[in-house]
């Protein structure tokens, strides 16, 4: 049990420590591509720190759902980090680890989150949260597919085992894998709210939908609500990567090994921050009503991937 | 060298076409060579049928064969070559008075109507069931461009919509000509698409997979043939092209398609899958019988109509195929000869029609007995005779598929009665609404009809009453060699 | 990294699967064109992955020919009569909505997968070419949707377009024809569409321009 609090601990602090260095990274890529220095890496870290030392202002006609949503949704996220391990796999415990449960956290803080959006009273809150259920009602099939393939191909719902699995497998299992990992990416874009679906830059408040729930936040809360939205980016790419290239990933809790794959995921993390952003540079954000035209696309790649791949090779 | 005979003709002319010296300038020289290919083509069929032995294989036994019933075809199409040729003497040269065509595009008309011929004497003397494929598809292309040729929009339209209704089915054919090949294949060790090679080894052939591959190539062949539901693009086509091409695409180009259906039954009759594929035919005919004829009661368009009628009688050959019996396909390989002479007569008769009144309603027509007195009688014969009226060869062809029904279902047979009494019916309309107006108004002056025009309908007119009354006995032994030959 | 071909082939049946998913829902006719030619070339590389494991010449001449006619020859002509057109429409307007075409496409690769593995299984000789088959005949019904649900012509075009695909695939892996069969079909298929796109271009423009189109077509007629 103490090896499992020790990784509790040490996977949420690696969690913690090492988000707002990819949301740098991301939009230290972007900047590149339109040929600025762009921010330093290190000015999520400061703009946090900022953030806490500011006062805490709450609208007049808001809840307590405002005040506690921030705590809620950071607790869900970090319960979430808990299922993807980034530096080393722990023995099983009871269902933790499982996909589902750790898709029902994540939604869960959207839920928390797209209610404070709601609370606050002003309209753009509310059009950001409706918006961002609409997108997210029409990801959900496709989520749930994805990570139903994933379950039939390692033959597990247990994101540990997987990442065992897949560690202990020479090279990728299996070609489904590789295309399982392009629908995942295609998750990780829009569940983090990027562009092609989502600009997480943008200052007018129409064009937001992610964003749009957070504006009423200040303070503490803003940094809760943005390490969170930090947390969940490097949940995701965690999961993506330790899919598709799990080297480094130790078996179990040694130093040596902890060492490395911290260096090695913050490594391979780095190149899909990168790559990421410059995914969102190249493209154009799509029209609302065009989104749900990308995610069936996703959602027939997905199929077509169960279909072929897995059921052609009963 | 006898095939040589068929392409040579062809050949040379597709080689004279570029050609801008003067004598190939001309449109009636460009007609002349038509027709010398036509005849040319009457000819050799003629030769063939009576001194050579059949079949005859070409290339090993490959590619190319001519046996009976592909010679018997050949005659079919031949005939209605030389008249079309013939009549497209006059009807061009008309269309360029009142500038329906582009003096521009003769030799492209030209050009693909001799291809044409060409890739149809081809198509009926394929040996391999790809290479029948491929020059179904090559007809299908060369009959788009004749269509456009005239200068109207909607026959863009009509012939976009003929190329992809035809080509899209004919690509469910390609499916089932590669699922043959693989049965084929599984069961004999060696693939073939030879209609000979599948003639013999038919037994051998499993029965629900080569219903599959039935059922497949049966949809290539029937949208050719113009069987509902993929005749949509029949009554556009038909109607809007030229009403020489109009004649070309009822009598010869609709019959490739019941050639492939008829061959490809030869092979089912073989195997044991013979029960549903017959009931399955026998279902589309009904059902292509009943949407043409009441399609056929609210026509304005002549050609609308006529091209209905085609349907019709496509239907009604499907029943006789799906019958299975010989006398069945005695009389369907007869009906086949009486329709394209028929419908070349309507067609043409039509066109005449068409030039006099400058459109083809019958609310446009008036006078028509007095002014046009050989067109109107061209299409009041020719309607009598579709309907299967005595003393007309499609009498006796419906006569005895409608017995062999009969013996099968008696229900059956009261249905198809009862379809074909629509039909006539709405033949009849449409003949009083448009023979019988006139009167008022002044008078139209009378569209001078040159004797090329008249010549095709008189002796079609001749042919058909000949016919009718007399059954040639060459003739008889023919068919019933084919029919013999097919296996039945 | 050694890939067994059939994985490959697997891998590249669902690229092959998702570019036609693709070109349901696109509206740019220049994109849906390149969407085409990368389809096509996914199809040479079947065929190429075919010949590595099977060892049948026939099918590195298919992928040759398909290069150069499905890859270079087609989508460039497709282009330059869309150059014509390209001053009157340029979106697409479809019937279907993307995601119920998406959503029936789907649909139908399961129904075809379903009456196949009832049908089917005893012909081929391994669980690749029963999902090539497969692959063909929904590339075949997907064209057809495209086909059907699209008002453009020229959308219609790449739908038979992408139809030829599909019984191209379905040949590949089911049964293997005579090459000259296959070339003829190749040259069929290069004529059909010439002749589709200009009278596709003829129905936008005036007589005038379409016959002058036609015409040159047929170049070495001249007057």
């Amino acid at each position: 049990m103490t090896s499992f609090a020790g990784y509790v601990f040490l996977n949420t602090a690696f969690v913690l420590l090492i988000s707002p260095l990819f949301i740098s990274l991301i939009k230290k890529a972007k900047a590149w591509t339109q040929g600025r220095n762009g921010p330093p890496l290190l000015q999520t870290y400061f703009m946090l720190a900022k953030l806490m030392k500011k006062e805490v202002v709450y609208s007049s006609t808001s809840s307590v759902i405002m005040r506690i949503s921030p705590y809620l949704n950071l607790t869900f996220l970090l319960a979430a980090s808990v299922f993807v391990p980034l530096l080393f796999i722990p023995e099983p415990a009871a269902g933790i680890g499982n996909v589902f449960f750790f898709l029902y956290l994540l939604v869960g803080a959207k839920f928390f989150m797209a209610l404070a959006g709601l609370d606050a009273g002003s309209t753009f809150g509310g059009m950001g949260s409706s918006r961002e259920m609409t997108v997210s009602a029409v990801i959900e099939p496709v989520v749930i597919i994805v990570f139903a393939t994933l379950a039939f191909v390692f033959k597990t719902m247990n994101l540990h085992e997987m990442f065992a699995q897949s560690l202990g497998a020479s090279l990728p299992l299996n070609p489904a894998v590789l295309l399982i990992s392009i629908s995942l990416f295609i998750i990780l874009i829009v569940e983090t709210s990027r562009i092609p679906v989502d600009n997480p830059e943008t200052h007018l408040e129409l064009t937001m939908i992610h964003e749009a729930m957070d504006l009423e936040s200040s303070g503490p809360n803003l940094a809760m609500m943005e390490l969170s939205h930090a947390i969940k980016q490097t949940l995701l790419m965690g999961l993506l990567i330790n899919v598709l290239m799990p080297w480094g990933l130790a078996l179990e809790a040694g130093p040596v090994g902890i060492g490395v794959a911290a260096i090695m995921f913050i490594l391979k993390g780095s190149i899909l921050a990168v790559v990421v952003g410059f995914i969102e540079s190249s493209l154009a954000k799509m029209r609302l009503f065009r989104l749900p035209a990308l995610f069936m696309q996703a959602f027939f790649f997905a199929f077509v991937t169960i279909l072929f791949e897995v059921l052609g090779r009963l | 060298m006898l095939l040589l005979a068929y392409l040579i003709p062809g050949l040379i002319i597709l080689a004279l076409l570029p050609l801008r010296r003067y004598p190939l300038r001309s449109r009636s020289f460009l007609n002349l060579l038509t027709i010398a290919h036509a005849a040319i083509y009457l000819a050799v069929t003629f030769f063939i049928l009576l001194n050579v032995s059949l079949p005859r294989y070409f290339f090993n036994e490959r590619y190319l064969f001519i046996d009976l019933l592909g010679a018997y075809e050949v005659l079919i199409a031949s005939i209605v070559f030389l008249l079309a040729a013939l009549y497209a003497r006059g009807y061009i040269q008309s269309l360029l008075r009142t500038r329906e065509i582009d003096g521009r595009n003769l030799k492209l008309f030209y050009g693909s109507l001799n291809m044409l011929f060409m890739v149809i004497a081809l198509a009926f003397y394929a040996n391999n069931l790809a290479l029948f494929w491929i020059f179904l598809e090559l007809t299908t292309i060369l009959s788009a461009v004749l269509i456009v040729t005239l200068n109207a929009k909607e026959n863009i339209l009509a012939a976009l919509k003929y190329v992809f209704i035809a080509s899209t089915a004919m690509l469910f054919s390609f499916i089932g000509i590669i699922l043959m090949f693989a049965i084929t294949q599984q069961a004999l060790g060696a693939g073939t698409l030879n209609w000979s090679e599948l003639m013999v080894q038919a037994k051998t052939l499993p029965a629900s997979l080569f219903i599959l591959a039935f059922m497949f190539m049966f949809t290539g062949f029937a949208a050719k043939a113009g069987i509902v539901p993929f005749h949509t693009w029949l009554p556009p086509a038909h109607a809007k092209a030229p009403s020489v091409i109009s004649a070309l695409l009822s009598a010869v180009l609709l019959n490739t398609g019941i050639y492939g259906i008829l061959r490809l039954y030869a092979i089912a009759h073989r195997t044991s899958a013979i029960r549903p594929i017959s009931f399955m035919l026998i279902a589309f005919g009904v059902v292509s019988m009943g949407v043409a004829a009441f399609s056929m009661l609210s026509r304005e368009n002549i050609k609308k109509l006529v091209a209905f009628s085609s349907i019709e009688h496509m239907g009604l050959l499907v029943i006789g195929v799906g019958l299975g019996t010989p006398v069945a396909l005695f009389w369907v390989l007869f009906h086949t000869l009486g329709h394209a002479l028929i419908k070349s007569l309507l067609f043409f008769s039509a066109g005449i029609v068409h030039h006099q009144f400058a459109s083809n309603k019958y609310y446009d027509m008036k006078n028509m007995l007095t002014l046009q007195p050989v067109a109107s009688t061209g299409i009041i014969v020719g309607g009598a005779a579709i309907i299967g009226t005595p003393l007309f060869p499609l009498f006796f062809s419906k006569l005895f598929i409608l017995v062999q029904l009969g013996e099968l279902s008696m229900p059956l047979l009261f249905l198809v009665l009862l379809l074909l009494l629509i039909v006539a019916a709405a033949f009849a309309v449409f003949l009083v609404r448009a023979c019988c107006r006139g009167g008022e108004g002044e008078p139209t002056p009378p569209y001078r009809v040159p004797w090329t025009m008249k010549a095709p309908i008189i002796s079609l007119l001749v042919l058909i009453v000949m016919l009718g009354v007399f059954f040639p006995q060459p003739l008889n032994v023919l068919l019933n060699n084919i029919v013999a030959g097919l296996g039945f | 990294m050694i890939f067994v071909p059939y994985d490959l082939i697997r891998v590249l049946f669902v690229l092959v699967l998702c570019t036609a998913a693709l070109m349901i829902t696109q509206r740019s006719l220049s994109s849906l064109f390149s969407i085409y030619a990368a389809q096509s070339l996914l199809l040479a590389f079947i065929a190429l992955a075919l010949l590595w494991k099977t060892g049948i010449e026939n099918l590195a001449f298919m992928a040759g020919l398909t290069i150069l006619s499905k890859v270079i020859v087609i989508p460039y002509v497709l282009n330059k009569i869309q150059k014509d057109i390209y001053t009157k429409r340029d979106l697409e307007f479809s019937y279907l909505s993307p995601v119920s075409s998406i959503l029936i496409s789907a649909a139908l690769v399961f129904v075809v997968y379903k009456s196949f593995s009832t049908f089917l299984v005893d012909l081929s000789r391994d669980k690749v070419f029963f999902l090539g088959a497969v692959m063909g005949v929904s590339l075949v019904l997907i064209g057809m949707l495209i086909i059907f649900s699209r008002k453009q012509m020229i959308t219609k075009i790449v739908g038979y377009l992408t139809m030829e695909n599909g019984v191209l695939l379905f040949s590949m892996f089911i049964a293997e024809l005579p090459f000259i069969i296959e070339v003829l079909i190749i040259l069929d298929l290069i004529i059909l569409t010439l002749i589709s796109a200009i009278l596709a271009f003829g129905l936008d423009s005036s007589m005038k321009e379409f016959h002058r189109k036609l015409n040159p077509f047929t170049f070495w007629f001249k007057k």
